[in-house]
């Protein structure tokens, strides 16, 4: 018999709970010397909370670690780097106001605690940025850096500590197609030099791109673990869904394009933005002469590297904020100095991009939060006075219809699961009767079914009528969902296609600046 | 005879700076892990009236100040349990405690001296001249010919500046209260500095507390802190949570304090009601003025829970 | 149908009593703890406790002091709460009361021979303008710079005590007076008495009125869901169309006027004339009140109530037994504390 080693990393019986929610339920997995390792599976699948317990942040309620063979206890981040395991979260737990070698250098061993010079380890650094092909100036503050810096900025921080394993969580979340692509070549240059990465994934393709072996997480539990030689998408697809979905009437898993949409833009736009401009405190403009037509019947997406006026653009429209220049028109009104209040009532409704932050009262049963933005209009409130009965009804109808799942009306809108809570928001959007939509990432972090159903909701009020504007980071989103894409850069629109020329790798220049438009 | 005048005004100014850079660095120490205190008018009253009845049973001035920093050093601990461990309010844990200490300084006194007439006296702090510097012309009168406490918290506050600043440790310190999550990730104990900053925030809150009877009249009233632990909240504020800015914000609001006091003496027409407003109008002023530049540690006032699952 | 509103009737019972559990287990812990504390001392617990508790009840007197000291006390938690629902803080409840009171002896003394039916309200309304007028640079602060109302309005309480001293020492001092007081308002301003002997004054019933009337406003009209969804969640609000900033200045104006209102009700009511140190120690109980009630405005009436007793028995505490009343002011602060932890329980 030959003598096999043992694998690098074995997870073995993980079991987490968060209150009464099972996220983890006897998870085991294997991670071999030397692999990029897919993680896949819809959001809520545990695979976060899976890394998240390999790297110490949460306490498991079972199982065990083995490295190497030996069984290891990690009861902090401090234990996981300890043992040569690193983790790039999605959200980049970083520091805006310290230098990129500060954030780097954090809590690692320093030779020099009391004076903190950091000439060699910015040295080291750069050393680090040559060798992996990971651009970034290690003096900069990680306040000035655009995200796909500030990712490279998070790699290094696990390098620089001499990481056996390297998890990325989602990482290419915030990147252009081509950033993805040169991530994925240094991902393989740590592989050649024997470390494993672990790359954890909603999108299948990418695993099928760049990964070594594949593993499937369900709703908590382990599917399976392949060489990914040996899968198939749809075998792959199939697990991720399970049963809760039937592959011929999906949206997100559909083979074949969407059939354009029958609306023919004739008339007059429901929304008519003429060049919109928005100037920050620091005189760079956040919102760019941007002008932008939305006709009823259509979906246009906005896409984006996140962070490149967004978020401004919307809330112009609405008002939350006030444009420097520019018209905005609804419905052939000119909504000039109109308060977010009146926009709304309108017929405009806003699904935000933060739900917690922006999205709902969490303090406030769901009830309440069923008519914020309508509580002063009938038959919610009627001479100043709030129709509670009225407003319950209304709360347990959209629950009913909607499936949001709670035990009643007069619960805690922040105990709500952030599926449950893209439901409400939703629910409450359309609940009114409006002529134009306004989403902001409306699936970011969802479960599979709740996209599918959210999906399902857009689609068919668009083919009532609805005028949707569809702001997104995924890319993959806007062209299953839209009839026209704009690219948002650095606040202008910088492209415009159509769905027949949807392009990946053609939106992505444009993402990242480098389109020349006429 | 300018000269002198403003000799002496500048040395009480610096006599008068002590309670609020004790107050403020601690404010702002504890602030740079995230924790926000607003206890500092019960825990400075708590020190006063411990470091009064330390000093005047004990007939040591410096038993006094010890057993105040003890008692700041309880505060602070409780303070951080209940946020850091238990996760409550920081806002409302802290008014709560600034209520214990309302009701414990004036209990205490009460238990102690009990009901008299004649309010018994402390001796108070000595000026200790250092040798050759305090024969500097105008500045070693100023500088080098205060008492132990006006040493402590200029050394405190050079001391403060080197370590948030210059040390690995400092930048530990800073990263807790800007994102706790990334100092978590890497392995830095957010928990730990916490109650570190607050225990040594409590304590220093109580020093200046118990400086107050130690330096004017040598006796305690339950007015004698009158406001400064919220200005030194202001100051804190004011100075952008920096060592350095507190400082030199101390010696404007210690300014302020004096001015008011000499005016006062001297009789500029005023009422004197009037003049003893000067202070906090000052302070509302002044952050009027410098609203727009304050910057706060990102995290103030926020506890941080590791296995939450709401993204920050 | 009615079997459910039976059900919802039941749950509401219930929860009710779910509601009130903690706070009766913090009441207890806190007699507890401060008993403990007693006894090493050397007191007698039993009747430390019997006089804090039962004095209010045993005697009329002690019913009617106890009315009497509720009315301040839940005004001033009021002028804490309202903000408090909005999210901001109104920690100068005490300055904006000795504005108040000044401004219902400015009115009182200066149109001294008017009549009752005229000079009275004009006495309540000098205190609810001037309470409303002391909050206004911070209101207006926060509202344009964004500048933190806390500092603010506790700043504005060290300048009121200056300015009272300065209105009972320098424009109308009663000269037989051994302590700043000014000389007393006119009759007409004085509030009409409910009960003659011992003497119960009608700022109860305002007190009361004020106190339904915010519960009405913050939790049955659409202008108080405006107040309620800014405090749960400011950035929702504004993304929704609320103008927050107009609700944190209204909510703290609104504070501000009745806060000041309680301090021409201690003027009118019960001193007919301006004491330095009239704001004793109602804000810091106000507070306490406000917190215990969680900002729940059907419950503060009912905490002040209770405060009220315990304020009441302190009294009587310190003149009968020696025993420092700042241990009830110390039991106050424990029961808040324990009524926080009781969330901490919850949680797990």
């Amino acid at each position: 018999m030959k003598q096999v080693s043992p694998p690098l990393l074995q997870l073995q019986g993980i079991s987490k709970s968060f209150g009464p929610l099972l996220a983890l339920k006897d998870v085991n997995l294997t991670i071999q010397h030397r692999e990029i390792h897919g993680l896949l599976g819809g959001n809520g699948a545990g695979k976060t909370t899976l890394m998240n317990v390999l790297f110490g942040l949460y306490k498991p309620n079972a199982g065990q670690v083995i490295l190497r063979g030996q069984t290891i206890h990690i009861q902090s981040p401090r234990d996981a780097i300890h043992h040569g395991i690193g983790m790039v979260h999605q959200h980049f737990l970083q520091v805006p106001h310290f230098t990129v070698v500060q954030n780097i250098v954090l809590g690692s061993r320093l030779h020099n605690r009391p004076t903190l010079n950091l000439t060699r380890a910015t040295e080291r650094i750069q050393d680090l940025c040559q060798r992996f092909g990971l651009e970034a100036d290690p003096n900069a503050h990680i306040i000035d850096l655009p995200m796909g810096v500030r990712q490279r900025v998070e790699i290094l921080k696990a390098l620089y500590r001499g990481v056996d394993v390297l998890i990325l969580d989602e990482p290419t979340t915030n990147l252009t197609p081509q950033e993805v692509d040169s991530l994925f070549e240094s991902l393989q240059r740590m592989v050649a030099e024997g470390m494993s990465v672990v790359f954890i994934t909603h999108k299948l393709r990418e695993v099928m791109q760049v990964c070594d072996t594949i593993s499937v997480l369900r709703a908590g539990e382990h599917q399976l673990t392949l060489p990914r030689t040996q899968v198939s998408e749809e075998l792959i697809v199939r697990t991720m869904v399970g049963s809760d979905i039937d592959l011929d009437e999906s949206i997100l898993f559909a083979a074949t394009a969407p059939q354009e949409s029958s609306s023919s833009r004739t008339g007059p736009p429901v929304l008519d933005v003429q060049g919109l401009t928005l100037t920050a405190e620091s005189n760079t403009p956040q919102v760019d002469d941007v002008s932008l037509q939305v006709h009823a019947g259509e979906i246009v997406g906005i896409a984006g590297v996140a962070g490149n006026g967004q978020q401004e653009l919307l809330e112009a429209v609405l008002g939350i904020r006030t444009a420097d220049r520019g018209q905005i028109r609804f419905q052939n009104e000119e909504l000039g100095h109109c308060s977010t209040r009146d926009r709304l009532r309108r017929g405009i409704a806003y699904v935000p991009e933060d739900r917690v932050q922006d999205g709902i009262l969490p303090t406030a049963t769901i009830a309440q939060n069923s008519i914020l933005g309508v509580h002063d209009r009938p038959p919610y409130s009627q001479h100043g006075i709030l129709k509670w009965p009225i407003i319950t009804q209304h709360a347990q109808h959209l629950i009913a219809e909607y499936h949001i799942q709670t035990q009643g009306a007069g619960q805690q809108a922040g105990n709500l699961s952030g599926g449950n809570l893209q439901r409400l928001i939703l629910a409450r959007a359309l609940a009114q009767p409006i002529q134009l939509l306004i989403l902001h990432n409306p699936t970011s972090g969802l479960d599979i079914p709740t996209v599918e159903q959210i999906y399902r909701q857009i689609r068919q009020r668009r083919q009532e009528g609805l005028a949707v504007l569809l702001v997104s980071d995924d890319l993959d989103e806007l062209m299953l969902l839209s009839d026209r894409i704009a690219v948002l850069y650095r606040g202008a629109l910088v492209g415009h296609l159509q769905q027949k020329d949807f392009d990946k790798y053609e939106i992505g220049r444009m993402m990242s600046g480098v389109y020349n438009h006429v | 005879m300018q000269n002198s005048q403003f000799v002496q005004f500048a040395s009480l100014v610096m006599l008068a700076i002590v309670p609020y850079i004790l107050a403020s660095q601690g404010t702002m120490l504890a602030g740079q892990t995230g924790l926000f205190i607003v206890s500092q008018e019960g825990v400075m009253l708590v020190g006063a009236s411990v470091g009064f009845l330390g000093a005047f049973l004990s007939g040591s001035l410096l038993i006094g100040l010890l057993l105040a920093a003890l008692s700041g050093a309880i505060a602070g601990l409780a303070l951080a349990y209940f946020t850091t461990t238990l996760k409550l309010d920081q806002f409302v844990i802290g008014l709560a405690i600034f209520f214990l200490g309302l009701g414990l300084s004036n209990l205490f006194f009460k238990l102690v001296v009990g009901v008299t007439l004649q309010p018994p006296i402390i001796p108070t702090l000595k000026a200790v001249p250092i040798p050759l510097l305090s024969q500097i012309p105008i500045l070693g009168p100023i500088l080098f010919r205060q008492n132990l406490m006006v040493y402590f918290s200029i050394l405190l506050s050079l001391f403060l500046i080197y370590f948030l600043y210059y040390t690995s440790w400092g930048l530990s310190l800073r990263a807790v209260g800007e994102n706790p999550k990334a100092a978590d990730s890497v392995g830095v104990p957010v928990a730990r500095s916490r109650y570190i900053t607050a225990i040594v925030a409590g304590m220093l809150m109580a020093l200046a507390g118990a400086y107050l009877p130690m330096v004017y009249t040598g006796s305690y009233t339950d007015g004698i802190v009158n406001g400064r632990g919220w200005l030194a909240i202001a100051l804190t504020f004011l100075g952008g949570w920096s060592p350095h800015l507190i400082f030199v914000g101390s010696l404007f609001f210690a300014g302020v304090e004096i001015l008011a006091l000499r005016a006062q003496v001297l009789g500029v027409g005023l009422p004197y009601q009037f003049l003893r407003m000067i202070p906090y109008l000052a302070t509302i002023f002044v952050m009027l003025l410098t609203y727009k530049r304050l910057r706060t540690p990102a995290f103030l006032g926020l506890n941080y829970d590791r296995e939450s699952r709401t993204s920050i | 149908m009615s079997e459910q509103s039976v059900v919802l009737r039941r749950q509401g019972l219930g929860s009710v009593f779910q509601a009130l559990v903690p706070y009766i287990v913090a009441v207890i812990a806190s007699f507890a703890a401060a008993g403990i504390v007693l006894a090493v001392m050397g007191f007698n617990v039993p009747r430390a406790y019997a006089t804090i508790l039962f004095t209010s009840f045993r005697t009329p007197n002690g019913i009617i002091q106890t009315l009497i000291k509720f009315v301040p006390l839940v005004l001033q938690a009021l002028a804490f709460t309202i903000p408090l629902a909005a999210g901001k803080f109104n920690i100068g409840g005490e300055g904006q009361l000795i504005a108040g009171a000044i401004g219902a002896t400015t009115v009182g003394i200066m149109l001294a021979g008017w009549p009752a039916p005229l000079l009275l309200p004009l006495v309540l309304l000098g205190g609810i303008v001037m309470g409303a007028l002391w909050i206004l640079l911070p209101a207006w602060l926060l509202y344009r710079f964004s500048i933190n109302e806390i500092l603010t309005t506790v700043l504005m309480n060290f300048v009121a005590f200056e300015l009272i001293d300065y209105v009972a020492t320098n424009i109308w001092p009663d000269p037989v007076a051994g302590h700043p007081t000014t000389i007393p308002i006119g009759a007409g301003g004085f509030l009409p008495r409910l009960i003659q002997q011992p003497p119960l004054h009608a700022g109860l019933l305002i007190a009361i009125f004020i106190a339904i009337l915010v519960y009405f406003y913050t939790d049955h009209t659409s202008a108080g869901y405006e107040l309620v969804a800014t405090g749960a969640n400011a950035r929702a609000s504004r993304v929704y169309g609320i103008n927050v900033r107009n609700i944190f200045f209204l909510s703290l104006l609104l504070g501000g006027a009745i806060a000041g209102l309680s301090g021409a009700i201690e003027v009118a009511g019960v001193h007919h004339r301006l004491i330095a140190g009239i704001q004793s120690n109602f804000l810091l109980l106000g507070l306490i009140i406000g917190l215990i009630a969680k900002g729940n405005h059907l419950a503060v009436p009912f905490v002040a109530f209770f405060i009220a007793v315990l304020e009441v028995g302190a009294s009587a505490m310190q003149r009968t037994l020696m025993i420092p009343g700042e241990m009830v002011f110390i039991v106050e602060a424990f029961i808040l504390l324990f009524v926080l932890l009781s969330d901490v329980v919850r949680r797990r």
